[in-house]
Order: structure tokens, then sequence, then C-alpha cells
């Protein structure tokens, strides 16, 4: 018996040492993404993730008083590492990470007191873009999309959350693009990036700003649809009570996105606006900071639009400060294109799913199919029908049309988790107005919409739709005559 | 004794047993079955019938009381603050720049409103509970005078007429408003307001007032029921209801106009401003005929606020955000120079700073359309809003210092009361009355009810379609089991203890149940409310009393000849012609006393179109004359309509024989419940 003390001792003294026992970080620790100053590699990056963050890059936990040789490593044995979001419980650190140039990237977990990171994710083609949602759901987007064709690849990016213990998980958008970027705002909903369709060019496909609940129901326009503004956006964040802001760019020849913008959440598709006017630099990464600032990565340019010491560093900055002043860090060896407090902050809420997925549809109901913003006063071009459409494989499959009610409603059961082309059409035939394919039903939804492309952020009258009056139409499966692709 | 012996023995008292349990079993079943004559019933508890007393209920217990700040008045030279606390009783002076108590006197019966006259000399305060305004000198700060009102008053405007002093008291619980002259002291006219008048206002020069209802009811004036095929009876619930903004003359009375606030309902306050003509009452915009598919962006209800102009015309703008709503307004102050208004947001602890005026050149650039429509647009908040100030929990009451620097606001669940400095925005100082009943679990029970961050975007909280935990009068479409179908009258949630189940349908055993996973998965579509919060608010709903529905002066008295009647007719077990009533068609039988409910479902022939069942849970009647509409869709507005024009073959209750004497008799009884 002897013997037992000597073996507690040494099995407490091998936990401590596998657990990596370090002091826990301080207050005011950063986690970085530095990526090198040089390419080591002379192939094309394969995905967009490939392209921002070549091999080399890492994800690294800088401690107060941010010193270049005071830096804790955090994607330890990955070939290249990026993306890192902090959880709200301010320990809990993810990041996208490849171990190999033959492996996928992956979301890994950070162990921020040393050794290797856990990793989270087995995506099949990889994973990207973590965010934590409520109850600490992983949020992430998958797969990766190739660096040519980010956007439109065969198999777009989709949303998917994983809670914690569970291993499988749960897709939550169907859009007929990719989705990405997601990050959560404080009313639990998942804020993400899609392509908007019908812009002016289409080689560069705009991009606005959509949210989700996070069992991926009513998604739902929430900025940047038609506000004009530049069309690239990339890496929405909830930055304070009052903004979202994200990085938008004008071209995608610019190779990086470079302005950061925002919009008020008072009113998000009027209220886009640069958010550092008077700084001159480009923007790789923008975060809340501390109370009246913001963390941003910046690269001051010079007059020659050139970048005027030719690494990214880390500013905290205010809409309201003219200039951008010394960096909070800045190692000349990296580019810090990533930067975050490691810090708690609020918990987003939670959403409680009403969904069924025992079944195979949900349903609309639409208030008054003549609720438009196309029109000025009342609608002349009244809706005489309105067709469904499923997008599959790239193409309308029509399941059939109905005609609205006198007062412009109508409630409709439609295939769930595919993207829904809605038409009304006049008297005469003539297409009035299109839902393009962004929106979808949840197994057992039950979606209400105010109007065919109503005003954002419209109220319904309080009056009681005829359509709520009958059982739903069902247009569940695509009647013979009508089958097959919409030419 | 011999193994066998006891083995014998066993089993005979084994048979005994069971025989008695299952001779006990079916005996009690037919027993039920015979006294509901439902044959659906199985086993029910006894006491859903014997064994109730209302002594036992907790809302009969004594429970603790809260200086909890109710009105506030600002004395007119600025220096003293006056401040109601109904649940203790009392009435405080306080210094209006430190905030610190200088005197306190008791008014007997919950003072809740304040008002003081042109000179700041005497101090009249609105006694919910006992149905009388006090009248208080201010130099002795005793109460030198009284008078009976009508039930309930809540709030009191001074003016003076050419025809003398005069008060306006709305009666909450009468559905009007008390004109009272002040020398001497007497009511002169009452008129008639909307349902449940929580506030009132007056011209400085005793031209015209106004007296905002909380209760909406509907507009069958407004039209449009008839483009829908409802069958014959329920097309009225299909309009949208209308809160009213009653215009008076102060000096008789009088009704000049009645404006209706279509689909507004929670006004708790009014405001005149001088400045501009407007008269300003918080509102809540709901949309309960719009079917609950998802709460999101205002799909429920949303706040704003009703500007009524000289004219009587009413445009309602939002207060909410896109993203951020502002929940259960209350209390509403405005400058002196109409410049700003201040919004309580009682759900959202949260005071809106209005600038006045933005908010007229936005009216002004507003075409009629888009004003019409105004409430609805969830970003124009963002023209005229300019502040957002965070409180303590649950502000309410609202006034200004007469220089407009400092805001009183009552932070009512916190028994505190703030000072706020208006150019800084900033808290400049506070009253602490007490710790605020955190070891209270009623009160803390309260602060859940009251809280709207248990919401989506804490878009709205349990008081805001149950104020006060009674109902809102409306019906709604859950989505839950349907787009359109089971409509559902909004029942109250006072005197409800021992009254289990819960729910129309009678599915929820217990509060916990109902207001826990499965309301938030119907309604606030967030995470449920948390088990701690979720039992403290249980605690506070069973120790609502029911509403009270006979005046003070008759608490205690008997029965009037006609409630008499109308209770011997409740009664009731055969005609008059001596044909007797079947006892599952008794009045009794369902509705026992003393709760008035057997807890039991019953079909009384009330299905609706749209109805998935025809078995309802039976409702309790204790304050059932202050709960309209009636059935479980409310398709019945009044008492009297439940026999008239809802009563098919006799099934809810046999009232073929009676005359309209009779009914008349009976809805006298009931309200006295």
């Amino acid at each position: 018996m002897r013997i037992l003390p000597s073996l507690s001792g040494a099995w407490l003294a091998a936990v401590l040492a596998g657990s990596g026992c370090r002091e826990s970080p301080p207050a005011g620790a950063l986690v970085l993404t530095q990526t090198p100053l040089a390419a080591t590699s002379s192939l094309p990056a394969a995905t967009v993730l490939d392209e921002r963050y070549p091999p080399g890059s890492r994800v690294v936990l800088l401690l107060p008083p941010y010193r270049t040789n005071d830096v804790r490593l955090l994607s330890q044995g990955l070939l290249a590492a990026g993306d890192a979001v902090v959880a709200p419980d301010g320990r809990t650190v993810y990041f996208a990470g490849r171990r190999d140039a033959a492996s996928d990237w992956q979301i890994y977990q950070a162990r921020l007191n040393g050794g290797s990171p856990r990793r989270v994710t087995a995506m099949p083609g990889g994973a990207l873009n973590p965010a934590v949602a409520a109850h600490d759901e992983l949020v992430f987007a998958s797969p990766v999309p190739p660096a040519d064709q980010p956007w439109s690849p065969p198999q777009p990016a989709a949303l998917h959350a994983l809670k914690p213990g569970e291993k499988s998980p749960r897709r939550l958008t169907c859009t007929p693009h990719s989705a990405l970027d997601p990050t959560v705002l404080a009313d639990g909903r998942i804020l993400f990036v899609t392509v908007q369709p019908g812009g002016a060019d289409p080689a560069t496909p705009r991009r606005a700003l959509f949210t989700v609940n996070t069992d991926g129901s009513e998604p739902t326009a929430f900025a940047g649809q038609h506000d004009g503004g530049w069309p690239l956006l990339r890496r929405p964040r909830l930055l304070d009570r009052q903004w979202v802001g994200f990085l938008a760019a004008e071209h995608p020849a610019a190779g990086d996105l470079t302005r950061a913008e925002g919009v008020r959440l008072a009113r998000p598709q009027f209220s886009r606006t640069p958010l550092l006017p008077a700084v001159n630099a480009r923007c790789r990464a923008l975060e809340p900071g501390q109370p009246g600032e913001w963390l941003a990565c910046l690269e001051p340019l010079g007059l020659n639009r050139r970048g005027s010491n030719d690494t990214f560093a880390v500013y905290r900055v205010r809409a309201d400060v003219p200039e951008t002043v010394t960096p909070l860090f800045d190692d000349p060896a990296w580019h810090e294109v990533e930067a975050a407090w490691l810090a708690a902050r609020p918990r987003p809420q939670g959403h409680m799913s009403s969904l069924d997925p025992r079944r195979a549809t949900g349903t609309v109901l639409c208030l008054d199919v003549n609720e438009t913003s196309f029109a000025e006063g009342p609608v002349t071009n009244s809706a005489a029908r309105v067709r469904f459409a499923a997008w599959r494989q790239g193409a309308e499959q029509v399941l059939g049309e109905l005609p609205p009610h006198a007062d412009g409603s109508f409630l409709v059961e439609l295939p769930a988790d595919v993207p829904l082309v809605i038409e009304a059409y006049d008297a005469e035939g003539r297409l009035a107005r299109r839902c393009p394919p962004l929106f979808w039903v949840r197994p057992g939804e039950n979606r209400g919409c105010v109007g065919c492309h109503e005003p954002h952020h419209r109220a319904p009258r309080n009056v009681r739709p005829l359509a709520a009056n009958r059982a739903p139409v069902s247009l569940t499966l695509p009647p013979p005559a009508l089958a097959g692709p919409v030419p | 004794m011999n193994p066998r012996g006891f083995v014998a023995i066993s089993l005979v008292g084994l048979v005994a047993v069971g025989g008695l349990g299952a001779g006990s079993y079916f005996w009690s079943v037919g027993h039920v079955r015979r006294w509901t004559g439902n044959p659906t019933l199985g086993f029910v508890s006894c006491t859903h019938c014997h064994g109730n007393d209302l002594n036992k209920t907790a809302w009969a217990k004594p429970r603790p009381h809260h200086p909890a700040p109710a009105g506030l008045a600002v004395a007119p030279d600025g220096r003293r603050l006056y401040v109601a606390l109904d649940d203790v009783d009392e009435v405080l002076e306080a210094d209006a720049e430190t905030l610190a108590v200088l005197r306190r006197t008791r008014v007997a019966g919950g003072p809740f409103g304040l008002a003081l006259d042109r000179a700041g000399r005497r101090l009249f305060v609105a006694c919910r509970h006992q149905d009388r305004v006090a009248q208080l000198d201010l130099e002795t700060f005793r109460e030198v005078d009284s008078v009976f009102v009508g039930l309930e008053p809540v709030a009191l405007a001074y003016t003076e007429t050419p025809a003398g002093e005069r008060l306006l008291v709305a009666n909450s619980g009468s559905g009007d408003a008390a004109l009272l002259s002040l020398s001497p002291l007497k009511e002169v006219a009452r008129p008639a307001t909307g349902r449940e008048p929580f506030g009132v206002a007056a011209s400085p020069d005793g031209q015209r007032a106004w007296v905002v209802s909380r209760l909406a009811e509907p507009d069958l004036a407004a039209g449009g029921a008839s483009a829908h095929p409802a069958e014959a009876g329920f097309a009225h619930l299909f309009l949208p209801a209308a809160s009213e903004l009653t215009l008076l003359q102060p000096a008789t009375g009088r009704v000049l106009r009645r404006v209706p606030l279509e689909s507004a309902h929670l006004s708790e306050d009014l405001v005149y401003v001088p400045a501009r003509g407007w008269a300003l009452a918080p509102l809540v915009k709901v949309r309960n005929l719009v079917p609950i598919t998802q709460v999101a962006h205002g799909w429920v209800m949303s706040s704003g606020l009703a500007v009524a102009d000289r004219q009587g015309r009413v445009v309602q703008v939002p207060l909410d955000e896109a993203n951020a709503y502002f929940a259960d307004p209350a209390g509403i102050a405005v400058d002196g120079a109409g410049r700003r208004a201040y919004v309580a947001s009682g759900g959202s602890d949260v005071i809106s700073v209005v600038d006045l005026d933005r908010l007229a050149a936005w009216l002004d650039r507003a075409d009629e359309a888009t004003r019409r429509d105004a409430i609805r647009d969830l970003s124009l908040a963002d023209e005229y809003v300019v502040a957002r100030v965070p409180t303590g929990r649950n502000p309410r009451h609202l006034a200004l210092s007469p220089d407009g620097r400092r805001l009183y606001v009552s932070v009512r669940l916190e028994d505190q009361v703030w000072a706020v400095d208006t150019e800084r925005l900033e808290l400049s100082a506070r009253l602490v009355l007490s710790d605020g009943g955190t070891r209270d679990p009623i009160r803390r029970g309260e602060r859940v009810f009251t809280r709207a961050a248990h919401t989506f975007q804490s878009q709205f909280s349990c008081r805001s379609c149950h104020p006060d935990g009674h109902v809102d009068g409306l019906a709604y479409d859950f989505d839950g089991d349907g787009i359109g179908d089971n409509l559902l009258d909004n029942r109250t949630l006072r005197g409800i203890d021992r009254t289990a189940p819960f729910k129309w349908n009678g599915k929820n055993p217990t509060l916990p149940f109902q207001c826990g996973p499965r309301f938030s998965r119907v309604l606030m579509r967030t995470d449920p409310i948390p088990a701690d919060d979720l039992r403290d608010l249980e605690t506070f709903l069973k120790s609502q009393p029911p509403a009270r529905t006979r005046h003070f002066t008759e608490l205690g008295k008997p029965l009037s000849p006609a409630a008499e009647r109308g209770r011997q007719l409740f009664f009731a077990t055969q005609r008059p012609d001596g044909t007797p009533i079947p006892i599952a068609r008794q009045c009794q039988t369902c509705h026992r006393p003393p709760l008035f409910t057997n807890r039991l479902k019953t079909s009384v022939g009330t299905r609706g179109p749209r109805d998935v069942t025809d078995e309802f849970d039976t409702p309790h009647l204790l304050g059932i004359g202050a709960s309209a509409p009636y059935l479980h869709d409310g398709r019945a507005r009044t008492l009297e309509e439940l026999w008239t024009t809802y009563q098919t073959n006799d099934l809810h209750g046999v009232s073929s024989y009676w005359s309209k004497h009779q009914l008349n008799d009976l809805v006298e009884y009931l309200k006295t419940l």
C-alpha cells in the first residue's frame, strides 16, 4: 500500500503534464491569425482557404504586453490555419486548419494552455468559418469552396451546426450558391453571406447578408440586397449593440477585400456606410473591441495606394477617430490578418425549434402577394396566379400554381429543404414579381411572409388572411404536365 | 397460525381489497359520468368537485407587500416630488433634487395615480382598490377629503375650466371616466370611455381632455369583415379590434369624439403637448388576426406611439426597430416646449427618447398612405428616437421637472425612483425604497412575468397579453395545431390557483408545463424560461386574485334582488313547471362552487368551423364579469350573448325557458362572482 501515494502523485503529474498545465491566459490576450509575408509554395491555391491562409499561416495567442516573441502557438502541428473565432465563454477558440497538403481543411478547437489542437469536424470536402451559437453549438460552412469558383461550385458550401457532444452536424441552409461566413447575432440568429441573384454584372454576383435560425428555419434577407453598395462582402461581425460590420470590395480582382463597412441594426437595409471613412488602409478583419472601439487588422496605404509598410497589423479603431494611430501589435515578420479579444461576451439567445423532422414539407402563408416594394401606391399588376418551383440540380422544377385569394393571400404546402422559386403572374400571364431561389422551408415549418418582395422590415397589417380559412394547397410534387425544368 | 391459514387469509384480504378498489373505481367513474353526463370520462380526482375551499388558494393567503412606486407628480416649483406607493398604502414626498424622503402619509386603498392642482397646494390620489379619489392637503400632508368614483381608478388629470376646477379620473374597472368638481369635491359626470381607461390628459386651457383605454374591442364600425366568408356569428372575430381615445369637454364631461386606435391596445398613459396640439399615447400594435407563424418582424405585436392632433386624426408610429424591440410601453412624459418625449418600456427596462421636432418633420413629409402604414415600418423609429436610456427593472410611470432637466422614473419592481439628467441622459439620483423584495418569490415571479427578454428579440412579455395578469380581450391563432385552426381566446391568469388543467383544450396539467417549453415553442421562440424563474412565475401567477367586479362600497353586502334571482337560476335543478334539469346541464355541475369549475372538459355545443374538437376545459367564473369576451374563441362579446346568439339546444345550461329578465338576473349574479 505504500506505493499508492507515489502512484497517485505520478498519475497527477502525468495528467497535469498531458493537459499542458500552464497558467490560464491573462486578461487582454488576443487570438491572432498570422500569415507569412512571402508564399512558401509555388502551387496555385486550390480553395478559398488556401488562398487566404497559405502554408505557414498560423493561429496564435498573444499575451499582454504584446511582444513579438511572446506568442503561444495554437495551431501546432498544422500546415496552415486561420479563421479563428472566440466563443462567448471567452475560453474556447475554434479555427480552420489543415494538417498537411493532402488533407482537407477542418475545424479545430485550440488548447489555450498548449498542445496540439483537437479536430472537431470531419466533413467531406472540408469545413471553414467557425462560429459559436447558443448553448455552445458550433456553426460552420462546408465544403470549402474552390478558389476559382467559390460561390457557384458544383457543390456549394452550406452552413452546418454541431451541438457539443454530437458527431453528426445538421445542415442549416439550402441556398443554390455557397453560404459562407456565419456569425451569430445577439438574438441567436445566424448571419451569413450568400449570393443575391439578379445583380447587374453576372461575372461579379452581388453578395448580401441573410439570417437563419439555428434550426435552419426562417431564412431572411438582412442587408446588402438592394443598397447599391459594393457587391462583394465578407466576414460580417456583430460589433456592438448598434453595428454589424463586414468587409466590402468593389472588384474581385483586387485580390483582397479592402474596406470596413457596416449597417446599423436599427435599419440594416438603409444604413450601409464605411465604418472607418478617414482611415486610408486595407482591412482584413473587423471584430468587436472594448466598449466604444473595434479591433481591426489593417494595412495602412500610402499615397500610391500601396502598403506603406507592407504588413497587416492589429489596431484599435473608432469610427470617430480620423486617422489610424500606432498599431496595438505588429510583428514585421508576419501579416496579422485576423484578431479577436480572448474575452467573454453575452451569450446569444437560444431558439426553440418547432420543426417536425417526420414531415417532408413545410407551409408558407403569404398575407398579400400584391404587397410589394416594386410599385408606388396600389399595385396595378395584381397577381392572378402564383407559380411555385423547386430548384434542383441547377434548374427549376415547377411544383404547381394556384390563384391567390381575393385579398392576395395564399397558403401552400411545399417540399422542405429545397430552394424555392415563387413567381407572381398577372392576368395576361406576364411575370409581375419573382422571388429567386433564396429561401426554403424546413420540415414542419410554418413560414409567413407579408407580401411578394415587400419592403424590408415591414410588419404585417392586422388583417385576417382569407387563406387562413382554408386548408393549405399541397404542391409538394411536380404534376406531370408541369414537371421538368423551366426553359 | 399455520401457513395455510395465513395464505388463505391473505388471499381473502387481497381479494377484498381488490374488490373494494375495483368497486370504488367503477362507482366513482359512474358517479362522475352520471354527474357530468360525459360518458368518455375515466377516473378523475375527487377534488375536481369536492373539498375545495377558497381560503386554501394561494391568492387568498397573506402576501408580502412592497413599496413599489406607481404614479409620480412634481410640484409646480420643481422642488418636491410625490410618489404613490399603492402596495403599502402610502404617498411620500421627496426632495426633487436629492430624492431624500421628506414626509410620508398613509392613504388607504392602493394609491396609484397622482395629480397636483395648479398652485401645488393639493394632491389628488386615485385609490385603485377602494374606488375613490383622495385629496391631500400639502401643507399638513394629510388626507382631507375623499369621493367615491368608478371601479379601479388609476389616473387623474387636473385642469381649470370656465365652470371651475376639474379633475378627470380614469376608472379602469368600470370603463368610464369620473369628472369631479373640486369645490366641493364631488362627481359631476361619468361619461363612458373605451374598455379599461388607463391614461388621462387635459389641456391647460380647460378646453379639451383625453382618455385612452387599455383594452381593445372589435371595431364594428371599421367594416372590412364583409369580405370574410365567416359563418354567422363569427365575422366579428376577424375584425381588427380598436382601443379608444375619448375626447371630452372637461367642464361638462360631454364626449366630443371617440377616436378608435385601430389594432392598438395596452395604452397606459397619455400626455397632451400644448405646443403642438398633440395628444400622445404609447401603445402596443397587436396583430392577433394574423396566424402566429413567426415572431420576427413584429409579427405578433410591436410598440408604438399614437399621435392625435387637434382634429382627432391619429397617426401610429413605431417605437421599435428592425432588430430591437422595446416591449410594454407604459408611462410617457413631454417637456414643456414640446421638443422631447420620453416613453418607458416596462418590459425592456428602457426609456426611449423621442425627438418631437424630427417626428413632426417626418409627419409633414409623409403622405397619407405612408402615415397610415407608418406603424408597420420597423426602420422608421431611427428617424426620431434619438436615445434609449437603460433603467432598472420595470420602469412604469414618468414625470418631468418643470424645467425639463430631470426625468423621474418609477422603477416599479426594484422599489426605486430614478432621476435621470435629460441632458446627459444618465442617472443623477436614486431613491431606494427597499431591497426590491428579492427574497419574495411572488415578486421575483412578477419580474419574470414582465420581462420581455424571454422572447425573441425581447418583443413582448407575459404581461403584454395579460396586463395585470388578466385578459387583453383578444383571440389568437397559434400555428402549432395548423394555420387558421383553433382560434383561442386569451384566458385570464387571475384566480387560477387550483384550477388546473390549463389551456382551452385542458392539455397542460400544471403552470410550469404551460409556461415552460410549450410556450417557448409556440410563442416566445427562444429558450424556455429557466427552471428557477419558472417556479417563481408559478408562485406569482397563483398569487393573483380574481378580478374584482363589485364596487368597494358593495363588498360584503348581500346580493341585490336581481342578482339573488340570478343565483337561484344558476343553482336551479328544475324548471319553474317542475321539469327536472338534467344534472349534466345544470350550471353548478360544471361551474361548481367555490371555484366555479369542475376542471373537466365539457362539450357545450360551441365547436366552431375550424375547431378540431368540441370539448373544452371548463373555465372558472371568478371575476367573470371582467374577462370578456367569452367561450374558447372569444366569439361571445358579452355574457348575454352566451345564451342568446351562441346557445345551441340547451347544451350550455338549459336556458330555453328563461325570459329576458331572467337572463339579466343571471348575468347580474355572474358579475358578482
